[in-house]
């Protein structure tokens, strides 16, 4: 149980995909716009997550590491992920209308993320057994929804002040992004103090 | 001279896998096929001819979240056909050819700001160095503008409109009849609820939304109305009233013969541009 602790608390603060790992700017930056983007892109991110988790752990255990063929992993965990989340939108589309409409356009920006392949990957070179992949997974993508949900009121909080002409725009969402990241810092030696 | 470490083998390190990733590639894209067969969604090709017909600016101007929430309410009987303002009478005559409806003719309107207090006609209370928004500056004793009633400038209805029809100047806002579609996004955005939507073929309009004394509003603004009533007095219709010391033009009534901004002392009474 502590284990499992560590490992979700370690995956949403100290090891923040976005804030630490440096994984997922993409989206970071393009949907934190708004608190409403932010969330339903967050939303999405958990679930391909731990789809994807789900779907590529057992295809590294059971298919690539027998074979002797890990060195194929990135290729066979894209191109799985990008064919599961094309399959999982057009069934959501059929089965779930309200939650297609509310997560279906990024979902295609998900499919090849960084930060879904980043978990995988990572879940393979820990050597997580299954369970432990899924928490890390979930953990990874909750602080994806963190990070985006701390960032979407730092965004909010630029466009209504009076910013030098040179900084708008990009340029002060880079510099607020790295100090958002900078905070995040704070959270090394967190789980060590709690847990050790 | 470069040495391969480990000899490769073309067949069984290069072959092999390439042609594992083509299977594993093959197997997915026929199951991907597979899955959107089963899963199709029956196309409907009214909505689909509906959303072609509507702008597709999605503004939110009909009351619906976007032009797909109006495509699906019209197609429920007895919708109202004509609550897109953007696309106008030709948009209205579409969508009834479509749903096989008589046409029912919108009525054309125009956003006006009832306010001309430009940064000649008033002055500042105070300096504001906060957040540059309309409703921010309104929280604090009303904005720093000399009369609390008036435009602001800081443009929050800038913001909300999607056709570019609005521009600050001067202090205050400015719309372009032009680009202007009647959605109604700036009539909510404006914290002093001064853009209000009027008759396209209005031309004058009490441009002022001061409703304190004459004397007060006088000290604020030189060109507010001060409730003098020379204009309820000059109109052959009777279609001015007071509202405390604000006159209000029904636009229902008004013949359009500009007796009433002859009239106006303070110009506050204008015709509009």
């Amino acid at each position: 149980m502590e284990q499992m602790m560590i490992i979700l608390f370690s995956a949403i603060l100290v090891d923040n995909f976005v804030l630490s790992k440096f994984l997922g700017i993409c989206p970071f930056l393009g949907v934190s716009k708004n608190l409403k983007t932010a969330m339903g892109m967050s939303a999405a991110v958990v679930a391909i997550m731990l789809l994807a988790s789900a779907i590529t752990w057992p295809i590294q255990i059971f298919l690539l590491d027998p074979l002797n063929i890990g060195f194929l992993q990135t290729l066979v965990f894209i191109l799985v992920i990008a064919a599961l989340v094309q399959m999982v939108e057009t069934m959501m589309k059929k089965a779930m209308p309200p939650l297609y409409k509310a997560l279906g356009i990024y979902l295609p920006l998900i499919t090849t993320n960084c930060a879904v392949l980043g978990v995988t990957i990572l879940n393979i070179n820990k050597a997580y057994s299954f369970l432990d992949a899924m928490i890390n997974s979930f953990g990874a993508g909750l602080g994806f929804a963190l990070a985006l949900f701390l960032f979407s009121g730092v965004r909010m909080r630029i466009e209504k002040s009076d910013i030098p002409k040179a900084l708008r725009g990009l340029p002060i969402t880079l510099v607020a992004a790295s100090l958002v990241s900078v905070s995040f810092f704070a959270f090394k030696g967190l789980i060590e103090n709690i847990f050790g | 001279m470069y040495v391969i470490p480990v000899r490769l083998s073309a067949i069984n390190d290069i072959l092999i896998p390439a042609l594992i990733m083509l299977g594993a590639a093959l197997l997915l894209g026929v199951l991907i096929v597979i899955v959107s067969n089963i899963f199709k969604v029956p196309r409907n090709e009214k909505k689909e001819a509906l959303m072609d017909a509507l702008p597709g600016a999605n503004c939110g101007g009909c009351g619906f979240p976007g032009c797909e929430g109006y495509a699906d309410y019209l197609l429920t009987p007895g919708a109202n056909t004509s609550l897109c303002s953007v696309g106008g009478a030709e948009c209205a005559r579409e969508i009834a050819t479509i749903l096989g409806t008589e046409a029912v003719e919108p009525e054309k309107k125009i956003v006006v700001l009832h306010c001309q207090g430009t940064r000649d006609h008033t002055s500042p209370r105070y300096e504001y160095l906060g957040t540059q928004s309309c409703h921010s500056a309104h929280n604090l004793l009303g904005g720093p503008g000399s009369c609390t009633y008036g435009c602001l400038g800081f443009g929050d209805c800038v913001a909300a409109c999607a056709f570019d029809a609005l521009h600050i100047k001067d202090g205050i806002v400015h719309v372009d009849r032009e680009k202007c579609t009647a959605c109604g996004q700036c009539v909510k955005a404006c914290p002093k609820k001064l853009l209000k939507l009027l008759p396209a073929d209005a031309t004058v309009a009490v441009r002022c939304s001061n409703e304190w004394p004459g004397a007060r509003t006088r000290k604020v603004c030189n060109i507010g109305c001060i409730g003098c009533k020379r204009c309820v007095k000059e109109c052959s219709v009777e279609a001015i009233s007071m509202n405390g010391s604000l006159a209000v033009i029904d636009q229902s009534l008004c013949v359009h013969c500009g007796a009433c901004v002859a009239v106006c002392p303070t110009k506050a009474i204008a015709e509009l541009e």
